[in-house]
């Protein structure tokens, strides 16, 4: 597959039909990967496929110094594309600015990421081009897809409160959730803004409950569950529990689950009369 | 002074530095992650690590402080200073790098004026390290000067010598009441101690890499390098030697905290200016600032590296970017 | 307005934020006051245009200064002086109850309710339902709690001691 990846990367480069190749290659360690960008036919075989590649490389379109390199390939995992759909709903990219190389995928990450245990996107749902033995998509019932949630849902209130209230004490707000999630592409972030000061920059309690919950929200409805920002976090907040938490109220909610489709309508900015009001006075 | 202390004896240590009215932090534990922090007792304590993820930093110089409170009255301003953050206490389990990177921040926090949260916490905390036993491939301390058995920093420096026992020796007159204060815990060393001491790899020659900083401030490296950092900062957080910092009040209409919290130069906002004009405008210029300050900057202005090749920066980025690859490719272009 | 019968002595009386839409919920209230009738007066208005414009951290701010309780109210369904802005804010709500709930807000303290510019007697209603709820709840001193930055919140507290909540 590796070959493949790296023919088909070739002759785009060579026939100009991309400036530049977003793809992984070899990290500091056996164990890792790191985002490549490749520009020169010659270095194709800089790029790698294997289980530790678990960037969604998807939030390089985002960044001005990747754009600058011209029109890319990029190279997505299933889920991965499903970032791509939720950026083309939401204005960010053209379709016909970014060649999207898909590449069908068994799961990444050792341990093997919770998001892959109920993957239903094996395959990519949108590529110009797909690399790798086609793999059925099988559906994965909701119970199954939110099941990581069940033992914190359970909890109550005090248990909740203190459970999270440890993990966002450990926050040190260096915004590496949401600097590597590609959903959270706004120029200047709310945190930022300090007329007035929304969030307070401070990384103390009340700073950190603010922020980690508004982060969250942000990407209700949106988050594709590519679960790069827990990655990344240094301190090892379990901030995918957010996330899934409102997938699930969403998906249950509004029947909706972002980038399955690039003819549906964006949760959050649509609505129907008949949502449910179960709390409403 | 040199002691020898059985893994068995931790238990009475640390219970004994309790009793003294020592705080005592060190390895802990918890799930992925093995962090410096407030103990109770020995049986909370992980050694069995290449390095903790957090730095030694945040106990002097911690990721939010408030330094100043004020109420605001309508013909007066009443101001209040904190108290109390310095508390005495004990930093076991430490390592090398990390001690080190005191004195190296010594310089700058007693630079034009002396910062006394810094300051008095440095005078209030002993510290206690374990010479590293392994390494990673991220390690460079060797590289930058120090060892993995160096003392510099530290007040007492432990050395494994046996599965269970380690060779104490002090190396500041701090140390040296430390460890008479807890005299009965330790005992005699052996003739010949065998310190089994981690190798570290040099990966590249510190003395070439300022003189081409020195000459390339504008080169091609610094954008290709760092197109894939995402600019997140983390590795600014982790890292014991950054030390900027930023200055809010947080209030309402009557009354305030003035708050001191870590910032970092991989930030977009951290140059950017109230017009919009941003003097640091691309990632590349970003990482150049991080690498120039520590190994040409602080060099010139404080005789130090800024860098005690921890190799945290590198662990943590999300987007593998390893500085002391960057350092070996400096090397590479020096030698061109 | 507050009620001319005693109070039992010491009680609580909770802080709550009402978020209302300019042309349903506060006209709403005016009429309750233009209508003399009593509530309990431990609520403070915040008048918006529409609850479509009432961002989620509105919420946390308000907790943030001291809140004990918040009530967010707007026009009925169907009768938004903007058409949809009440739809919208529905959406927000129904995700972002959820969350505040799972990590461990109790529900009560944020309310949520459709009152038009006819309805003083749901206001009156509603208002006095929020608050002997929030009293029941007692102080919200957890998330009061937060606002401490002291040598308790800072680097000692970094590694996760769990000691801020
Ligand atoms: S979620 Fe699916 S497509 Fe994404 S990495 Fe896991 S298995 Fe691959
Ligand atoms: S919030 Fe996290 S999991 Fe969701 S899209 Fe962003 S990075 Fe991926
Ligand atoms: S990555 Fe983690 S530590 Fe950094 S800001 Fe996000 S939640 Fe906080
Ligand atoms: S080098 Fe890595 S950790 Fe530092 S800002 Fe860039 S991506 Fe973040
Ligand atoms: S720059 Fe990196 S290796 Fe050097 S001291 Fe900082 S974290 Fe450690």
């Amino acid at each position: 597959m590796i070959e493949e990846l790296r023919k088909k990367a070739e002759e785009l480069l060579k026939n100009d039909t991309v400036k530049v190749v977003f793809g992984y290659g070899e990290g500091s360690v056996p164990e890792r990967t790191r985002p490549v960008f490749i520009t020169k036919p010659e270095d194709v075989n800089k790029l790698t496929w294997n289980k530790y590649c678990v960037y969604n490389l998807t939030t390089y379109l985002k960044r001005q110094e990747t754009r600058k390199l011209g029109k890319p390939a990029i190279i997505v995992k299933g889920c991965d594309a499903r970032t791509i759909i939720v950026l083309l709903k939401e204005c960010q990219i053209k379709r016909e600015d970014v060649y999207i190389l898909g590449v069908t995928c068994d799961g990444v990450g050792d341990p093997l990421a919770t998001k892959c245990e109920s993957c239903d996107v094996h395959t990519p749902r949108i590529y110009d081009d797909l690399v790798g033995e086609k793999k059925e998509n099988k559906e994965v019932p909701f119970e199954e897809r939110y099941a990581e949630l069940d033992e914190y849902e359970k909890l109550g209130e005090k248990e909740k409160w203190e459970f999270w209230q440890k993990q966002f004490s450990k926050c040190i707000k260096c915004y590496a959730c949401s600097n590597m999630c590609p959903l959270c592409f706004c120029d200047r972030c709310i945190v930022e803004k300090n007329q007035p000061q929304w969030i307070d920059s401070s990384a103390h309690a009340r700073g950190n409950l603010s922020w980690n919950v508004t982060r969250a929200y942000h990407l209700a409805g949106r988050c594709i569950n590519c679960e790069e920002c827990q990655r990344v976090c240094p301190v090892d907040i379990p901030l995918n529990l957010l996330n899934k938490k409102l997938a699930k109220e969403a998906e249950k909610n509004f029947d909706y689950r972002p980038g399955y489709s690039v003819d549906d309508e964006l949760a959050m900015s649509t609505y129907k009369e008949e949502d449910s009001q179960e709390f409403f006075k | 002074m040199e002691k020898l202390l059985n893994k068995n004896k931790f238990d009475t240590l640390i219970a004994g530095l309790k009793k003294q009215g020592y705080k005592t932090v060190a390895p802990k534990k918890d799930n992925r992650l093995v962090t410096l922090e407030e103990v109770q007792d020995a049986s909370e304590i992980s050694l069995d690590h290449v390095i903790t993820n957090n730095s030694i930093k945040e106990f002097f110089f911690p990721k939010t402080e408030k330094i100043l409170s004020y109420t605001l009255d309508k013909n007066k301003v009443e101001m209040e200073e904190p108290k109390g953050f310095a508390v005495k206490s004990v930093i076991f389990g430490t390592r090398p790098c990390d001690a080190f990177s005191l004195p190296v921040m010594d310089k700058v926090f007693n630079w034009d004026c002396s910062d006394k949260f810094w300051v008095e916490r440095r005078e209030a905390i002993t510290i206690v390290t374990i010479s590293c036993d392994k390494s990673d491939s991220y390690c460079f301390c060797t590289s930058v000067g120090l060892a993995p058995d160096a003392k510099q920093g530290s007040d007492v420096l432990l050395t494994k010598i046996s599965n269970d026992e380690y060779l104490v020796e002090t190396v500041t007159e701090k140390g040296e009441n430390l460890v008479k204060e807890m005299e009965s815990v330790f005992s005699d060393p052996p003739g010949t101690p065998d310190r089994q001491v981690a190798t570290v790899e040099e990966k590249f020659d510190l003395k070439k890499i300022k003189p081409w900083l020195d000459d390339n401030f504008e080169h091609d490296v610094w954008d290709e390098f760092s197109n894939k950092c995402i600019g997140c900062g983390a590795c600014t957080f982790v890292c014991p030697t950054c030390h900027c910092f930023d200055i809010v009040d947080e209030c309402t209409m009557t009354k305030g905290d003035r708050v001191k919290n870590w910032d970092g130069c991989q930030f977009t906002m951290f140059t950017m200016h109230t017009s919009g004009h941003n003097p640091r405008s691309t990632q590349g210029m970003r990482w150049r600032q991080r690498i120039m300050h520590k190994f040409k900057y602080y060099v010139e202005k404080f005789d130090s590296t800024l860098c005690v090749g921890c190799g945290r920066c590198s662990r943590v980025c999300p987007a593998d970017m390893n500085i002391s690859e960057m350092l070996e490719l400096i090397e590479t272009e020096a030698g061109k | 307005m507050s009620k001319a019968e005693a109070k039992p002595e010491n009680q609580f009386e909770p802080k709550i934020i009402a978020f209302l839409c300019n042309w349903c919920t506060y006209a709403g209230a005016d009429l309750a006051g233009t209508g003399r009738k009593e509530y309990q007066a431990n609520v403070r208005i915040i008048k918006l245009p529409c609850t479509g414009g009432i961002d989620p951290l509105f919420l946390i701010k308000a907790f943030e200064r001291g809140a004990d309780g918040i009530l967010v109210s707007g026009c009925h369904p169907g009768d938004c002086h903007y058409n949809s802005g009440n739809y919208h804010a529905r959406r927000r709500w129904n995700v972002f109850r959820p969350l505040l709930e799972f990590c461990g807000i109790n529900p009560d303290r944020i309310q949520f309710s459709w009152i038009s510019a006819a309805e003083g007697g749901k206001w009156v209603e509603t208002i006095n339902g929020i608050v002997d709820a929030v009293r029941e709840l007692g102080p919200f001193e957890s998330y009061q709690k937060l606002n401490t930055i002291g040598p308790e919140t800072t680097g000692e507290a970094t590694a996760a001691s769990g000691e801020t909540g």
